[in-house]
């Protein structure tokens, strides 16, 4: 009886392991369709994004805790990566000035 | 709820209040480390993502067998840690200590399998002539700082998580630890699983040939 209880209880996050193995395959089937290089890298983020919100959510058991806890973490943390993309603009003036090879 | 409930193990004059976030403070502080270490990754991605862009030379050495089959593996591996560990934890707060234990050896083994495979590609990869900061390939030398040093730290992590589920499991059947500190590892070995999820798309796929 424990066990039954046990196995349904695992049941959910069973079914979130198949997604991410789902979202695994994906990508690499991705990478093989000779994309365009900005369109594989989006495609990659988004479900690198797709599979951390799974994890965060039923692993870590994020959506059981309560809004505040996910309110006063994620923004921050969307807020860092978002000032992080200020790199863009120099990154593409390197790429595009392209120096002679010493 | 008297008075010296509240304030029993709290300093003079300091009485303790309930968390605005109804759990224990070290599974908040686990938290908070893990939203801090998420920012770190994300740090060093965005320093890899801009020398790829920024040099034109960039190196895309990773075949699909043996170097992009072996990163599907290490992360199917990490993957089905994480579903162990959440066998692990629930097995805990059911005050099933054994069936808990168990499930801890599973996901440290795992773990384990983890650095091993990692290991053995950066084995082949530094007789194949990378380093730090030499390309056998004649491109970027970047590509071998960067390499190295994103799986090399996320490794690190995983090192150290492996070595906490082991001090964990073996306190937690010896009653000298609770199913919060079980919890707690859980939230950490998860958020190592995740950054996974980020490295293996954008320096193994991003880099396959």
């Amino acid at each position: 009886m424990a066990e039954a209880r046990q196995s349904a209880d695992m049941k959910p996050y069973v079914v979130v392991w198949f997604g991410l193995i789902l979202v695994v395959t994906v990508e690499v089937l991705l990478t093989y369709q000779h994309l365009p290089a900005g369109r594989l890298l989006t495609a990659l983020l988004v479900l690198a994004f797709v599979g951390a919100g799974l994890g965060v959510m039923y692993f870590m058991r994020l959506k059981d805790e309560r809004p505040l806890l996910l309110w006063s973490l994620i923004p921050y943390l969307l807020f860092a990566l978002f000032m992080m993309d200020h790199i863009w603009p120099d990154a593409l003036r390197l790429m595009h000035q392209r120096l002679p090879t010493p | 709820m008297g008075e010296s409930a509240v304030t029993v193990g709290a300093m003079h004059g300091a009485p303790m209040e309930p968390s605005p976030y109804a759990m224990q403070s070290k599974k908040l502080a686990m938290w908070l480390f893990i939203i801090a270490d998420a920012a770190t990754f994300g740090a060093i991605l965005f320093a890899y993502g801009y020398l790829r862009v920024a040099n034109p030379d960039w190196t895309r050495p990773f075949e699909f067998a043996p170097t992009i089959v072996n990163a599907i593996m290490m992360t199917v591996v990490l993957l089905t840690s994480s579903l162990t560990m959440v066998g692990a934890v629930r097995s805990a707060q059911a005050a099933r200590k054994s069936a808990s234990a168990g499930w801890l050896g599973v996901t440290l083994a795992l773990g384990l399998v983890f650095t091993v495979l990692l290991l053995r590609e950066w084995y082949v990869m530094i007789g194949a002539g990378w380093r730090l900061s030499r390309n056998p390939m004649g491109g970027s030398v970047l590509f071998g700082a960067t390499f190295f040093g994103i799986t090399g730290l996320h490794l690190v992590h995983v090192i150290a998580g492996v070595v906490a589920l082991a001090v964990v499991a073996i306190k937690f059947n010896r009653d000298r630890l609770d199913a919060g500190h079980v919890e707690t590892t859980g939230l950490y070995w998860h958020f190592v699983n995740v950054v996974q999820m980020f490295v293996f798309p954008l320096v193994y796929l991003m880099n396959a040939r």
